[in-house]
């Protein structure tokens, strides 16, 4: 049994993440190596994306903390609302992003218009500008869990000595929120550099190093240069991951309070702070969904269905469904696979488990449009290139770490006697995990299912190279409405895509609602 | 009269690396006799009594059961009974289902099972406490959930390790009587793994003394009183129960 199950995971791994890597890397050549870096758009798409990725990461990470901290540690009003908010980002594909810029600060933008404004989006501004807007808001739920976690009996004592606010911060919050924050830096740097939906979009001119990638591989189908580019695009990852590693969490205090919020401690500013930043998140999301039932976004506002029956013509419905059994297969599998791993990792002892650890962590490492390039080199010939199931592959593959975390987060707290209970009164192992471990773990498992599902219906990077000859998801057709210039289209895509994963989440909070926690 | 051996241990050795856990530990317990192993925090309590259930493999020794020889014999079918020190209940249970859940993984029939459950309910004084789950009980009543769900499967040894620590000094008194209680009318032998002199006393029929894995001395408290073995025996057993006599007759007079 335990040795059927590692060989499986073994044979999944190699196939799933080590064979296409593999590829990849094969295909460098040292001609090829050095004909892509002494490119003068290869030095110049370096540049771009370390500066625009650092002000893009510097800036998320500070709005991300002072929204953090305004909700959890301010007695501010209408926190809930907030958090809702902050969240939709989290539903849209980033290249939506850079397109909400645009249909607001765009050369026929709603805002450009109105102020008569002619200041240019696209490129570097734009690029830091989408990228805040997709990475902010999985730097706030970061802060945002870490801040709820932290013990407040420090905080209490500090009240009692008489030290103000502003010290209370600086020398009790920054010093317990050093670590999230380094590895938060590392790991949103990261998912910005790597990120091409946004540059794409909006850079213009400003190459950044995926963009580039896209170009070379996608767009030309250059392997050889893309590999190259995707072994760049592996180092901030990497680098990542160490700093994941090398910066161990600190053990949670059993004895830790939650934080009392002081009735009296409300901040006008931090109300309108808040709301600046909600007004910024919805008014892109809002333009769009003017902007497709507008005749001729902004200069004829006049009631249409054209865009969207337009959109529906190109096949829209048929990739909206192949994307529904796409986010449904691979959160299907997913979750089943990478609570597996989190069981046998948490709930087993010796070798064995410290390996499926690793191994489960080290998807984190391979960008997806890396590791897309990698299924084409490797897939190609092999009969399940141009199916559905590929294109759930890689998701299932290229999504894995987060979710394995989160089920490792939640077993870890469950006591290792229960095991040892089942064990001593007989009960097989089975029916301890199916009676009493996957009761306890009920909610981890849908925020893991709509993890996976929300990314698989949002995701443009590792199948952008598998789709076609694979059916096409919906995501994809934002980029193929870019290159098109039909940004109405787009909006209708990104809004389809919304309303579905927003359908999801409900479906899950009122799953959550009606059987309560019984920890 | 003729009281039989229940379990005999015979060199058990075991090792963490270079961590020596338990050094060649022997001993014999009695049938029906409540049996304390006594020692301070680290010297191998836990350890020795996942060995006796067979949760942790011995690197050296033998255990015998009734004269059988179960030191390879799987947890489940040693015929013993654990109480761990968090009670590890199904929290996700009612305090009935917690009794009866392992019943049906012992071809007992549901009615049976039902049957059994409420008995043992009865038995620890959770008659009334059937329906509750086990986070609206206090720390003491959720202990005797764990007792009576490890009693539900007939064991005829428990085990129990630092049952007590958790709980206040009134409900200890309450679950100690109980505990004899429970081994007068069901005749279970009991091993009680603790780091409190005061309660080993109190207990036990035979009290064996434990310094980092090495057995100091084994008796029945009035031995262990009378006839100390060795000075750890002396200083860690008997000078602070003389402490604590002390500080009583203090208080009393
Ligand atoms: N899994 C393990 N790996 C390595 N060392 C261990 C392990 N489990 C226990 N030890 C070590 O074995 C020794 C005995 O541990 P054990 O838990 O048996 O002590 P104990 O008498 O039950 O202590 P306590 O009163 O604190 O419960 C300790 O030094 C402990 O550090
Ligand atoms: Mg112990």
């Amino acid at each position: 049994m335990r040795k059927t199950f590692l060989i499986c995971v073994a044979v999944i791994f190699s196939a799933g993440i080590f064979a296409p890597l593999g590829s990849l890397f094969l295909r460098i050549t040292p001609e090829g190596f050095v004909q892509v870096i002494n490119s003068p758009q290869f030095s110049s798409a370096v540049w771009n994306t370390i500066s625009t990725g650092l002000i893009a990461t510097i800036i998320s990470l500070t709005l991300a903390l002072a929204a953090a901290w305004t909700l959890e540690r301010t007695a501010i009003k209408h926190k809930n609302f907030f958090v809702i908010i902050f969240g939709v980002p989290m539903l849209i594909p980033s290249i939506s992003h850079s397109f909400g810029l645009v249909a607001l600060f765009g050369a026929n933008g709603w805002l450009t218009n109105i102020f008569q404004w002619n200041f240019n989006i696209y490129g570097a501004a734009g690029i830091i500008a989408g990228s805040i807007m997709y990475a902010f808001p999985v730097a706030f739920f970061i802060f945002m869990s870490v801040l709820q976690c932290e013990d407040g009996s420090p905080y209490l004592a500090a009240e009692v000595l008489g030290v103000p606010k502003i010290r209370q911060f600086l020398d009790l919050t920054l010093p317990y929120l050093k670590r999230t924050i380094i590895s938060t830096f590392f790991a949103i740097f990261s998912m910005i550099a790597t990120d091409y939906g946004v540059p794409l979009m909006i850079g213009g001119k400003t190459i950044t190093l995926s963009v580039l990638m896209y170009n070379k591989a996608v767009a030309m189908m250059d392997y050889n240069s893309g590999s190259v580019i995707g072994a760049f695009l592996i180092i901030p990852a990497v680098i990542a991951f160490l700093a994941d590693i090398l910066n161990p969490a600190q053990k949670q205090n059993d004895f830790a309070k939650n934080i009392s919020v002081d009735d009296k401690y409300s901040s006008r500013a931090g109300f309108i702070f808040c709301l600046s930043l909600s007004a910024l998140i919805v008014a892109p999301i809002l333009t769009f969904c003017v902007m497709i039932f507008a005749a001729k976004y902004p200069a004829d506002m006049s009631f249409t269905l054209y865009h969207v029956m337009r959109t529906i013509h190109r096949g829209a419905l048929d990739n909206w469904l192949n994307s529904l059994i796409i986010a449904f297969i691979s959160a299907g599998v997913g979750t089943i696979f990478s609570f597996a791993l989190a069981y046998f990792s948490t709930r087993t002892e010796g070798f064995a488990a410290r390996i499926i650890h690793l191994l489960s962590i080290f998807p984190m490492t391979i960008p997806g449009i890396a590791l897309g390039l990698g299924y084409v080199i490797f897939f190609h010939d092999l009969p399940i290139y141009g199916t559905l199931i590929i294109l759930a592959a890689v998701n299932v593959m290229h999504f894995f770490s987060s979710p394995y975390l989160m089920m490792r987060n939640t077993l870890e707290k469950i006591s290792s006697n229960v095991e040892a209970v089942g064990k001593v009164l007989g009960i097989p192992r089975r029916f301890i995990i199916r009676d009493i471990i996957l009761p306890k773990v009920r909610f981890t498992l849908y925020e893991m299912f709509a993890y996976f599902f929300v990314n698989a219906m949002m995701t443009i990077s590792a199948v952008s190279y598998l789709a076609p000859p694979a059916p096409k998801p919906i995501a994809l057709m934002i980029t193929q409405f870019e290159a098109q210039r039909l940004i109405e289209s787009a909006a209708v895509v990104s809004i389809a895509i919304l309303l579905t994963n927003l359908a999801l989440k409900i479906f899950f909070t009122m799953l959550n609602r009606k059987t309560p926690a019984s920890q | 009269m003729d009281i039989q051996l229940k379990l005999e241990v015979k060199e058990i050795s075991k090792a963490y690396g270079n961590n020596e856990v338990l050094r060649r530990v022997n001993f014999a317990v009695l049938d029906g006799e409540f049996f304390s192993i006594l020692g301070s925090s680290g010297c191998g309590k836990t350890t020795l009594l996942q060995i006796l259930i067979g949760l942790l493999v011995a690197d050296a020794g033998k255990i015998f059961k009734d004269g059988a020889d179960i030191t390879t014999l799987e947890p489940a079918r040693r015929g013993m009974g654990i109480v761990f020190q968090n009670y590890a209940l199904f929290d996700n249970m009612t305090v009935f289902k917690n009794v009866s859940y392992a019943l049906q993984f012992h071809s007992v029939d549901n009615e049976a099972a039902i049957k059994k459950a409420a008995q043992m309910l009865d038995i620890v004084g959770l008659k009334n406490f059937s329906a509750k789950m086990p986070a609206e009980l206090s720390g003491g009543q959720q202990q005797r959930v764990a007792i009576a769900r490890a009693l539900a499967l007939e064991p005829d040894i428990i085990l129990f390790d630092e049952p007590l620590s958790a709980l206040d000094a009134s409900t200890r008194l309450d679950i100690r009587r109980e505990l004899k209680n429970i081994q007068r009318t069901l005749g279970t032998t009991m091993i009680y793994v603790t780091h409190d002199q005061e309660e080993a006393f109190a207990l036990s029929d035979k009290i064996m003394i434990l310094n980092r894995g090495v057995v100091s001395q084994i008796g029945s408290p009035e031995e262990i009183i009378s006839a100390p073995a060795n000075d750890y025996v002396k200083t860690f057993v008997l000078d602070n129960l003389q402490t604590k006599i002390d500080s009583l007759r203090r208080f009393l007079t």
